[in-house]
């Protein structure tokens, strides 16, 4: 009996040691570290947070961002959201979107906010949501999910490589590093990070000379490349992802928050493309027609701003040909406001 | 479910074995393995245990009408009946698509005529994983209560457990009721050093598995992506490689299932007994998947009619005995060539035998080696050009190439322990000393954390 505790036990603690390990260097970034946000807001001025810490807890992340500031004003969305943000000095502003967005991540976030005070809110509602092929990523990875992660070999692998490139992670999961002109909680690639308001900052825009601007990809028509091709083999509006809107919306009005939805600005060429292309053209038709009906049976405000050059969106505004940056963004940042003080 | 898997390590298997320990009654703890076994096999795919039940029934239902007829002929045709009714199913699924695509193809020839519907229909018949394992357990249940060498199993509960229990159940070994049926007549109670014995043969057979078989898949498949061009010693490095990847990757099997049902208290039937050590074609046949080459032996060769009517009769039966027994493992003309070739083998060892033809023993070995890896070319390969371009690799017909380092590193490693090291299940595990156990726990944690790189074990496609 005691040979096979000894067994067991061997196990349980190398495993148990190995897991603690991978969880405390998290090399992938699958553990949110509420750590560094509170890194990040005790230095004056904050300092951002590296995307190389958030990792892939988008969801988790923005949450916090919501408790740690008197937010009454919120904008939520896929990446091309993320730009949009607070005016210097605004408090009351977050940015609570993030890659990979869906109605299930926004119904999944409303729920977990708390219902007062009231908020003013905005929704980038991207077509591409209602595609029944369009996968939403794991968002919140259960213990299952995290046990996978923390017992593969590969997560201790690279995280045995981190600690050799770094071996303050022994000791500090994150440091304090100067990046161009800001001031970052990093690790080892501070490259993209986020704001404390939750917006980004993308890598260029931190360190013009490390970094290389991007360059979008040539134009093209085929949807099967297209936004990574989240746009093929779109048939019909998915119905179940727009009843979970629906429900999003509901729960927003019975809080008494306001909302608006909004289309968020196509590069002039993709406009021109989602509505001309014979695949996504009735798609898109449908898609700005279901939209103010939908947003308006709850009370709710619809805004299609997916013509970009109408609120001064050029193309040059469009970095990757995809997303806003920050100018055009706080235009649309504008004409929300202004949409929703009406 | 695989046994190098994450569900099955950390949950299924421990929430079995607290389950079966638990249970105090001996006829539960029977039904709650059969359960879980169903589970098990459901994981794959939701209809597998029906087929699997329906397998099941026939073969039961065969052993009891056989046990209670008494009329010879009437005998003969309730085992005719019960065999045709689980190798149907069998012969459906396994191979309907390739007789099918065959009989397409030669209509095809003769009539222009290309048939989609059908086409797309018999290709898109999937192979339930184990079936070819569970047929052949229910065969020979049947066959062995015709002979009257074993009375037929009355309580269902068990007989279903003898087919579906989990350890054997996806890819062996082949287990004769028989050598079970005893077992589950008991209730076994817990006993510790048993149950580690089990688990360190289970730890060992993971760690075959997952750090010899799997690193070495990753080099051979690599380099006989391109068979058509492949040099000299990366061809003799692939060939050797594969020889060692599915000895490590089956025995690895093997000695997993043995392990699971020793955790259980039943002991399992080996399958593996250091193969490349054989000095000879036949010898080689006595140590590799054992299950299956006494199997065909006592149930077809033997039926045919084996060694008593003359020799050439006897080499007619080893042909067909080895190319059915090629079949068996796929539905593809590779592995019915890689059967005959070995059907020649031994029908080549009896003649010379009979001739007094012989080598010292280090030189049968290696001899007996090296046919064995010239026949795995056959059963790796799924196409004739395939076949030939590694052959003609092999020959020296590309030239010489590069010499595969990482490939030929691993191989040395599996060599070494292949000639070396004993079997995993003859070690006498229950009676290793705490430091040992401790090793095999490191073992153990080392194999578990790397099974996301790990591939499907090779004998599930079977």
């Amino acid at each position: 009996m005691r040979r096979l505790a000894l067994f067991f036990a061997t196990i349980v603690v190398l495993l148990g040691g190995a897991a603690a390990f991978d969880w405390w260097v998290d090399p992938f970034g699958d553990i949110y570290k509420p750590g560094a946000l509170t890194a990040a807001l005790n230095q004056d001025p904050n300092c951002l947070v590296a995307q190389e810490i958030v990792g892939a807890r988008y969801f988790s992340f923005k949450l916090d961002v919501f408790h740690r500031r008197p937010t009454t004003r919120f904008v939520v969305g896929s990446s091309r959201v993320l730009k949009i943000q607070s005016h210097p000095g605004e408090r009351t502003f977050s940015n609570l979107g993030f890659p990979g967005s869906s109605p299930e991540t926004i119904l999944a976030l409303f729920r977990a906010l708390p219902a007062k005070p009231a908020q003013t809110v905005y929704i980038g509602v991207e077509a591409f949501w209602f595609n029944r092929r369009y996968s939403v990523p794991v968002y919140r990875p259960g213990p299952y999910d995290l046990a996978q992660y923390l017992l593969n070999r590969s997560t201790f692998e690279y995280a045995v490589r981190y600690v050799r490139q770094g071996h303050y992670i022994l000791t500090h999961r994150w440091k304090r590093e100067q990046v161009g002109k800001s001031c970052v909680i990093g690790r080892l690639y501070p490259s993209i990070a986020w704001k404390v308001d939750g917006s980004r900052v993308w890598s260029w825009e931190l360190a013009p000379q490390t970094f290389p601007p991007f360059h979008a990809p040539p134009y093209s028509k085929d949807l099967a490349t297209v936004r990574n091709g989240y746009y093929d083999g779109w048939t019909s509006l998915d119905a179940r992802r727009m009843q979970i809107l629906e429900q999003a919306l509901e729960l927003a009005r019975r809080r008494g928050w306001r909302v608006v939805g909004f289309a968020p600005p196509e590069p002039p060429d993709y406009f021109r493309l989602v509505r001309a292309n014979p695949q996504l053209a009735a798609r898109w038709r449908e898609f700005l027609q279901a939209m103010p009906a939908l947003f308006a049976r709850s009370g709710s405000t619809w805004a299609d701003l997916s013509n970009g050059r109408a609120d001064g969106c050029r193309t040059s505004d469009y970095p990757d040909g995809f997303h806003s940056d920050a100018a055009c963004s706080d235009r649309i940042r504008a004409r929300l406001d202004e949409v929703a003080a009406r | 479910m695989l046994f190098n898997s994450f569900p099955f390590l950390y949950l299924f298997l421990p929430a079995v074995v607290v389950g079966y320990y638990a249970v105090p009654r001996h006829r539960l703890r029977l039904l709650l393995v059969v359960l879980a076994s169903y589970y098990f096999y459901a994981y794959a795919d939701w209809w597998f245990p029906a087929l699997m039940a329906g397998s099941t029934a026939i073969s039961f239902t065969g052993g009891r009408l056989l046990e209670s007829t008494r009329l010879e002929q009437r005998r003969k045709l309730v085992l005719t009946v019960g065999i045709v009714g689980v190798l149907a199913l069998l012969a459906y699924y396994k191979y309907t698509a390739f007789v099918g695509g065959y009989a397409l193809s030669f209509v095809h020839v003769i009539t222009q005529q290309s048939f989609p519907g059908l086409h797309s229909f018999v290709s898109s018949i999937a192979l339930p994983i184990g079936i070819s394992f569970y047929t052949f357990e229910g065969i020979s249940y049947m066959v062995d209560v015709y002979r009257g060498t074993l009375r037929a199993e009355r309580d269902p509960l068990r007989y279903a457990f003898f087919i579906s229990f989990f350890p054997h159940l996806i890819a062996g070994p082949i287990v004769r009721y028989g050598i079970l049926q005893p077992q589950l007549m008991e209730k076994h109670r817990f006993n510790p050093d048993r149950v580690r014995s089990g688990l360190m043969l289970f730890t060992l057979g993971l760690a075959k598995k997952v750090l010899l078989a799997d690193p070495i898949a990753q080099w051979v498949d690599h380099y006989l992506a391109t068979p058509g061009s492949i040099g000299f010693a990366n061809a003799w490095a692939c060939a050797v490689g594969f020889g060692f990847q599915i000895y490590f990757d089956f025995s690895a099997y093997s000695d997993m299932a043995l392990g699971l049902a020793r955790i259980f208290g039943i002991e399992l039937p080996w399958n593996f007994d250091r193969p490349y050590r054989s000095a000879s074609p036949t010898e080689f046949w006595r140590r590799w998947h054992v299950t299956l080459s006494t199997w065909l032996r006592d149930y077809l060769y033997i039926s045919l009619g084996g060694n008593r009517k003359g020799e050439r009769r006897r080499d007619v039966n080893l042909f067909v005995t080895m190319g059915l027994g090629g079949l068996w493992h796929g539905a593809s003309l590779n592995f019915v060539g890689w059967g005959l070739y070995h059907g020649g083998l031994l029908a080549g060892t009896h003649h010379a035998r009979r001739r007094g033809w012989g080598l010292p023993r280090p030189l049968a070995i290696a001899a007996t080696f090296l046919l064995v890896i010239i026949g795995w070319v056959l059963f790796r390969m799924r196409s004739a050009s395939d076949i030939g371009g590694v052959y003609a690799g092999m020959l020296g017909l590309h030239g010489f190439g590069g010499v595969p380092g990482h490939l030929v590193a691993y191989v040395l490693v599996a060599g070494a322990v292949v000639w070396f090291l004993p079997e995993s299940w003859r070690l006498p595990l229950a009676e290793w000393s705490a430091l040992r156990v401790a090793v095999v726990a490191i073992l153990f944690v080392v194999s578990a954390v790397s099974i996301y790189t790990s591939h499907p074990f090779i004998y599930f496609r079977f």
